[in-house]
């Protein structure tokens, strides 16, 4: 039936709540465009000196870019074991299901800092020795986004119903690969599209397996800002804030495109 | 007559400018089993919850035995309730459930015991009582939610259509059930729903609802056979309703001057050919003729469609062997009588 | 039906591979190498090692206080922010949801770094609050055990406000009006029908939570660096330190780090499945929904525990 309205109690808690955590948002982004900022509740006076300056600096440059090609590699990486597999074993191996899940559950129960160890442990000694490297890396970060490329693909196979779809296609005459590439790629797309981009800023903000596995040999935005933090705070600032606008734009993408495709399944 | 038991004056209640309940009146006797009937939308379930305090009304006044209640919490308004979705308590067993009002009314254990064991004994679940509410079917959960708000023993049981998520039959024991429990303790009881086979056979008295407005109110015998409106005529059953035109190219001219004509569906006969039965069936009604549209099996009742001088009539006769089909003839004698013809009032009349 | 098998092989080998590369092996070599003399042999020194060093035993200490700490403090706040979201129209509460997402995605280094600015040494908070003479924040230090809790906290909140709200749709309205007719106050619902119907949801976040502290790396290494003694960050040292490296001890460290987010998983893994127990037969209408809120809840913790 109808629902009363929210009394003053809920809205100012809902006030307060939203203050607690877009103050370190907000304080941040006034840092980053601050010129005099001190004792004064906001900032005495304003520039653009920092983020210029920011985007005069070729290592931050640098790092941006070392992101966004370990990212895409990484995701693209992904996409092109997961696709194979997670069709392989949803549609025709149901059975190994729960084992995939014990799989997939052990990058959420062991913290970052625990795999990183273990890769350490693995291949900083022997005859694979590639610690420092981008391909520990890009492994380490195949592990970090399984479970939602995993998630993503098996949820989109599922929705469109995978099993019948091909049964369809191979009684009409296509071959497997055919109908692989022609019926299920197609429709499973938007669902994994959904994935890859979760995937990809979950990567953006990764810390810890890179400052430990490539710290000092390969730069990302985010060793490269922890190094900045000690050094300028509004420049920090100005890099903290670039950071999350483009996190910002990356995931209402993906809610829009999220809606967008929900609401084809349901219908 | 006694002085009314519960009494509601004057209730409205308006939802985002729409008048939900307008000015609504009724008065219900100590143990009596009344019953709101009305499509969906039409204010009953929003009455009942304004009775129970779930919903306030806009203005009004709400008398239970004498005593305004309408400022009172749900908690002080002696009020028992049946949900349409039974509303149990999942995280208690059948026993848990039916005690909990008593444990909050603060009962003393004995007590409490007592009167749950009563209760289970009532609704026929003993054996039940240690499973949870997702363990029972939906008619045993909807008899455990009757159990929990009759332990209470409330002044009023509010009954919010608490049979249409059941299956038919199951719907049917649990009618009958529900009114033998209501006429055993002499409940005084509202039963909301919005099937009128359900209201005829269970209800001491019906009142019909439209638009927020209470339109009849009356035993299912006058209900039935006296609807005052359209509304009424058409919701109670398969009535033909005809406008004045129509009732006079049946009827004649003297038939009274209101604007439309109700016509039950059992009280015209058909009479098959010219002549097969004698005239003296129909004393002192008129013969129509007509042609027959289609025929369809409910049944103990073979419901005929009829065009009779250009107006099309429902005719209901019983399946007793003497019927005819279409295929026999198209053409058929209509004997009508014009002390069954009901004049209608106007809509909000 | 031979083609078909090789078919399928060859689809599913190089996730495999990947896996046991990355995954499966570096697991086991950090089990065997806690447990292996350095010359060869097997021993149980360095486990014997860190229970009896005051040392390693307060980083263990500091890090379960501070979970234990912080996702209680964001099980509390998040219940109750929950419950008022619930309680707004939907438009709103998809904005406040949106906000709380949004948030959520502000971990590790930036957050950090966002709380020095603001209540640091020379934060621009803490500046204020000595100008303005307000010394009750005088003895706040955000590089200590106080300014850890608090940043941690922040990321804990929004996390168990998204984890716990739908739960709150679990609860419904009739119950409420149920309870309120057989005479019970707003309180006693909540004690005996609403925070009961909650515990498996409550149990099962503060597990997500419980993890999620104790793994989180990013956010104390950028606050505090190596000045204070928690467990993920004396991991960290041992590993890749720049001092001394140290292995073996560091790969026992991260056996029991690993031995307790387990669990903390382990907890939520039960206590949803005995949520949906529960509640299977009440909710059937609207199971397609709780099915997208499981997964949504999978989701973010992961997500969390990639970023901080």
């Amino acid at each position: 039936m109808m629902k009363s309205k929210a009394g003053w109690t809920h809205r100012s808690l809902m006030l307060l709540l939203m203050i607690y955590l877009l103050i370190p948002l907000i304080g941040t982004f006034m840092y980053g465009f601050a010129k005099q900022w001190q004792t004064t509740v906001l900032p005495e006076s304003w520039t653009l000196e920092w983020v210029l300056e920011m985007f005069k600096d070729l290592r931050f440059l640098d790092a941006l870019w070392t992101s966004f090609y370990l990212c895409a590699v990484s995701v693209a990486l992904s996409l092109a074991v997961m696709l194979p597999a997670v069709f392989v074993i949803t549609v025709y191996l149901p059975k190994w299901e729960t084992f995939m899940k014990g799989v997939v559950v052990l990058p959420y129960a062991v913290p970052g800092v625990v795999a990183a160890v273990g890769l350490i442990r693995t291949y900083s000694s022997g005859p694979i020795d590639i610690t420092g490297t981008a391909y520990i890396l890009v492994g380490a970060y195949f592990v970090v986004i399984l479970p939602y490329m995993y998630q993503g693909i098996r949820n989109s196979l599922l929705t469109v119903s995978a099993p019948e779809l091909l049964n369809s296609a191979e009684m009409l005459g296509a071959s497997r690969m055919r109908a692989f590439a022609t019926v299920i790629l197609p429709n499973i797309w938007p669902g994994v599209m959904i994935s890859t981009l979760l995937s990809f800023s979950v990567l953006f903000g990764e810390f810890v397996l890179t400052n430990m596995l490539v710290g000092g040999h390969i730069q990302t935005i985010q060793v490269y800002l922890y190094q900045r933090v000690n050094e300028s705070g509004h420049l920090a600032s100005a890099i903290a804030v670039t950071y999350f606008l483009f996190i910002l734009v990356l995931s209402t993408v993906l809610m829009k495109l999220g809606k967008k495709f929900n609401g084809e399944a349901g219908r | 007559m006694n002085a009314s038991y519960l009494e509601l004056q004057g209730i409205r209640k308006t939802f985002g400018g729409s008048i939900v309940l307008d000015n609504v009146d009724l008065s219900i006797q100590e143990g009596e089993l009344v019953t709101l009937l009305g499509p969906s939308g039409c204010g009953k379930s929003t009455l009942l919850r304004c009775i129970a305090g779930l919903t306030e009304p806009d203005g009004g006044r709400i008398l239970l035995g004498r005593k305004d209640i309408a400022s009172l919490p749900p908690r002080n308004r002696e009020v028992g309730m049946v949900f349409q979705s039974y509303a149990l308590f999942p995280n208690l067993t059948v026993y848990g459930n039916i005690e909990y009002g008593l444990k909050m009314r603060g009962v003393d254990k004995a007590e409490r015991q007592r009167r749950c064991e009563e209760l289970l004994a009532l609704v026929d679940l003993e054996e039940k009582r240690g499973a949870y509410p997702q363990q029972l079917s939906g008619g045993q959960q909807q008899r455990v939610a009757l159990a929990r708000s009759l332990a209470v023993q409330p002044k009023v049981l509010l009954l919010d259509e608490p049979l249409s998520a059941l299956d038919a039959k199951i719907r049917k024991n649990l009618r009958s059930e529900i009114r033998d429990i209501q006429k055993k303790l002499n409940m005084t009881t509202i039963f909301v729903t919005h099937d009128q086979e359900e209201a005829l056979t269970l209800s001491d008295r019906i009142c019909i609802m439209n638009n927020g407005h209470i339109v009849q109110d009356g035993t299912p015998e006058t209900l039935y056979s006296r609807p005052r409106t359209e509304f009424v005529a058409r919701f109670m059953g398969s009535y033909n309703v005809l406008t004045h035109a129509e009732a006079v190219r049946l009827f004649g001219d003297d038939i009274g001057r209101a604007e439309s004509y109700a016509l039950r569906p059992e009280s015209v006969r058909l009479l098959a050919g010219f002549g097969e039965h004698g005239f003296s069936e129909s004393v002192g009604g008129r013969i129509v003729e007509g042609t027959i549209d289609s025929v369809s099996v409910l049944g103990n009742v073979i419901r005929y469609s009829v065009m009779a001088n250009g107006v099309r009539l429902t005719i209901d006769m019983l399946n007793d062997g003497r019927t005819f089909r279409t295929e026999t003839s198209g053409a058929v004698r209509l004997a009508l009588n014009p002390s069954q013809l009901l004049q209608l009032e106007k809509e909000g009349a | 039906m031979k083609h078909n098998k090789r078919w399928m092989l060859l689809g599913l080998a190089p996730f495999v591979f990947m896996v046991l590369a990355f995954q499966l092996t570096p697991i086991l070599t950090m089990l065997t190498g806690s447990v292996s003399k350095s010359g060869g042999g097997f021993t149980f020194g360095y486990y014997d090692k860190i229970f009896h060093s005051a040392f390693y035993l307060q980083a263990i200490k500091n890090s379960l206080l501070i979970a234990v700490y912080s996702s209680a403090i964001g099980l509390i706040v998040g219940l109750v922010c929950a419950y008022s979201i619930t309680r707004f129209a939907p438009r709103i509460r998809d904005r406040l949801l949106m906000l709380s997402n949004m948030t959520s995605n502000f971990a590790g280094v930036p957050l950090a770094f966002a709380y020095i600015i603001l209540l640091g040494n020379n934060g621009v908070f803490t500046l204020l609050f000595k100008q303005w003479g307000w010394d009750v924040f005088a003895g706040f230090n955000l590089y200590s055990w106080s300014g850890l809790v608090l940043v941690y906290v922040y990321f804990q909140v929004p996390l168990a406000l998204l984890l716990l709200y739908p739960s709150f749709y679990g609860i419904r309205d009739q119950w409420r009006e149920a309870a309120a007719l057989l005479g019970a106050r707003p309180w006693q619902f909540w004690r005996t029908v609403g925070l009961p119907m909650l515990t498996p949801a409550i149990f099962g976040t503060l597990g997500i939570l419980f993890a999620n502290a104790m793994g989180a790396y990013a956010t104390a290494y950028a606050l505090v660096g190596g000045n204070y003694n928690l467990l993920a960050i004396r991991i960290g040292s041992l590993v890749a330190g720049d001092v001394v490296n140290q292995p073996e001890m560091g790969s026992a460290l991260a056996v029991l780090l690993a031995l307790s987010t387990l669990l903390a998983v382990y907890l939520n893994h039960r206590m949803s499945k005995r949520s949906e127990r529960f509640t299977a037969s009440y909710v059937s209408g609207s199971s397609e929904k709780r099915g997208r809120g499981g997964r949504k809840r999978a989701w973010l913790a992961a997500k969390e525990e990639a970023g901080a």
